[in-house]
């Protein structure tokens, strides 16, 4: 049986962290987990999809929630658990597979298998690459790209002690802007593999 | 200058309660510390208002343990109700430990054939109940997780059986002294007996129940529908599973109908609820062997800190003098006219404890209750009825509104199914009306008009 391997991708928007998850996980064969992964928990335990998904990566509401004895009753925070408990129940079974986001990198913590990476990028990049997916003017991109990363950044602050993007908090950081989206897929494929020997 | 400190510090305290950013003990314990320097110390520079709301002298009299009279203080830290908090968690830590409350639970569903309406309704029933003896919080944590847990196997949506469960939690609490935090202030600082309350309160509250079930049934009945009608073929969980230590089980059942016997008669025996609470806290700790440090962990001491660090600030309010210019204010809209001052009582106490905690709100009101019966004339015994039951009720309004709401809504959200203001409030806000119109009715016919 071949040995357990997690990849946990955090990435600032348009950096193309989403794109070099979904290669890395098509090279290792791996089940491949993003903003969908809600759908799969709703599935699995026949849940409300569109209920969940109106909480899922919302910041909490601090007066309109309270915590008693640890519980909390916000809605978006119970979304984001109940995510963070899929995703170790899976690590615990011993799956593979990739997750892009989703606090991933601190939640499998503990795993010795799971490797994680943050994917950046320069803004200029960043802001050509989303004018081209989103057909949008360059001051919308870069509004875009300001807004969703201080969504991202609020999201998994909220939950984790490291900070989002800290390099200190990932195994590798590389700012896919270098040497574009499939060298950097061929450097982390490198590191995934000497990772693997080990 | 001392009024504005104290005032000051109370809006901030609530301020910080409300925004969740620090846990509330610290809050209270910071807000009360901060009443002791700057009201007490710096602007009172009164050392007997420090020591009257501190309230110590009071633990080391004959009357704390056993009532000689009735009169019991309601300045400073209310170490009675500390007490009396601690030991029911205490014993309610050892019944959980050996799977009461589970126990209860699968025995009823057991009991109506694992059918939803029937488990709906008694459920409802059973929440009362035992929110009447053991605090909210308790009864929903056991009650939502077995709900989650039947839902699941019946394939029904548990999301209504949960907010009717924590409707009646905290309707049931409401009709004893022990049920709710409020009652158990406003029952010690104002020497009301347990009897007292079931009679009064209890009243009120047992015919709102029988309303409650009906209304509830009637608003989630197309919504309770169970797709697996084959109960036969379903694994059902055995009642007897649930107990972990049948000896445990056994001592611990014992233990809470001692508790139970001994808040009854406690009018007639004299025994004082500090008492009770430490001779319940003892023998439970006692008959846990080395299961005694385990339970004594698991005391929510966060709870008792938030009280203790409450009652110093709202010992500021009261020595600063602040709480009569409200009950005057109160005096003089109602005109001395007591059913306008029992509307007022009930409609803003529910209307302030559907938003904030009631515990401080409660803890506030009672000074200015009794100042107010004092300068119009009015049995304070009437104005503590309605401030209990509008304290008690109104915090069932919204989802913050009360622990057990914030436990039950967790809970559920947890297994998947998140609950909205909106869809709490659809039903929960007509039912708390529907209560609070229910006493006021009760009130102004029982009290006021025969």
């Amino acid at each position: 049986m071949e040995k357990q391997c997690i990849l946990s991708i955090g990435r600032e928007f348009g950096s193309g962290g989403h794109l070099i998850g979904k290669k890395l996980s098509e090279h290792y064969h791996l089940p491949f987990y993003d903003y969908d992964l809600l759908k799969n928990i709703a599935s699995e335990k026949n849940l409300d999809l569109k209920l969940l998904e109106s909480y899922d990566e919302r910041p909490r509401n601090r007066f309109l929630t309270r915590t008693v004895r640890g519980f909390s009753n916000s809605p978006e925070e119970n979304v984001a658990r109940i995510q963070f408990e899929w995703l170790l129940e899976k690590a615990e079974k011993g799956e593979s597979f990739v997750i892009v986001g989703r606090c991933s990198e601190t939640v499998l913590k503990e795993n010795p298998n799971m490797i994680s990476m943050f994917i950046l990028g320069d803004l200029d990049k960043k802001i050509e690459r989303i004018m081209e997916r989103h057909h949008v003017s360059k001051e919308e991109a870069k509004h875009m790209i300001e807004q969703m990363d201080r969504k991202r950044k609020t999201y998994h602050n909220h939950y984790c002690q490291g900070k989002w993007g800290d390099s200190r908090n990932y195994d590798i950081s590389i700012n896919s802007s270098k040497l574009g989206i499939d060298k950097t897929v061929d450097l982390l494929i490198d590191y995934i593999d000497e990772r693997k020997k080990k | 200058m001392s009024q504005i400190f104290a005032l000051a510090i109370f809006i901030i305290m609530f301020a910080l309660i409300i925004s969740d950013k620090f846990e509330r003990h610290w809050v209270t314990l910071g807000c009360g510390l901060a009443t002791i320097i700057l009201v007490f110390g710096l602007s009172m520079h009164s050392m007997d208002a420090f020591l009257e709301t501190m309230n110590l002298k009071n633990i080391f009299t004959l009357n704390f343990w056993y009532q000689i009279s009735a009169n019991e203080s309601s300045s400073g830290i209310n170490w009675a109700t500390i007490l009396f908090l601690a030991g029911m968690m205490i014993m309610v830590e050892g019944m959980a430990k050996a799977g009461f409350f589970r126990w209860l639970c699968m025995t009823i569903a057991n009991a109506v054939k694992y059918k939803v309406i029937p488990i709906f309704i008694t459920f409802m029933i059973m929440s009362f109940t035992l929110a009447m003896f053991i605090d909210s919080i308790t009864v929903i944590l056991f009650l939502a997780a077995v709900t989650v847990e039947l839902s699941q196997l019946l394939k029904f949506n548990p999301v209504p059986m949960i907010l009717s469960e924590i409707f009646c939690a905290n309707l049931g609490g409401s009709a004893t002294m022990c049920g709710d935090p409020p009652n158990i202030i406003i029952g010690t600082s104002l020497g009301y007996s347990f009897v007292d309350f079931i009679t009064n309160t209890g009243l009120i509250a047992i015919s709102s129940l029988v309303v409650i079930v009906f209304f509830f049934y009637f608003s989630y009945r197309k919504e309770l529908k169970q797709e697996n009608k084959d109960v036969l073929n379903i694994e059902q969980p055995s009642p007897g599973s649930a107990i972990t230590n049948k000896r445990e089980f056994i001592i611990s059942t014992i233990i809470f109908l001692i508790a139970i016997v001994l808040l009854i008669t406690h009018a007639q025996t004299g025994l004082t609820v500090a008492f009770i609470g430490v001779f319940i806290a003892s023998i439970t700790l006692l008959t846990a062997g080395k299961e005694a440090k385990d339970i004594l962990k698991h005391v929510d001491y966060k709870t008792l800190l938030f009280f203790i660090g409450l009652f110093i600030v709202v010992g500021g309010l009261e020595q600063t003098g602040i709480l009569i210019r409200v009950a005057n204010f109160i005096g003089e809209i109602s005109g001395g006219n007591m059913m306008i001052m029992v509307a007022i009582i009930l409609w803003v106490s529910a209307f302030a404890s559907a938003f904030v905690d009631n515990i401080p709100f409660a803890a506030t009101m009672i000074p200015v209750i009794k100042t107010l019966a004092s300068t119009t004339g009015v049995d304070l015994s009437i104005l503590s009825w309605t401030l209990a039951m509008g304290t008690d009720i109104g915090g069932s309004a919204t989802p913050i509104g009360a622990s057990a709401n914030v436990v039950g809504t967790s809970i559920a959200a947890r297994q998947g199914h998140p609950i909205s203001w909106k869809e709490y409030c659809k039903v929960s806000v007509p039912a708390t009306i529907l209560v609070i119109l229910i006493s006021m009715v009760f009130i102004f016919v029982r009290y006021i008009i025969l």
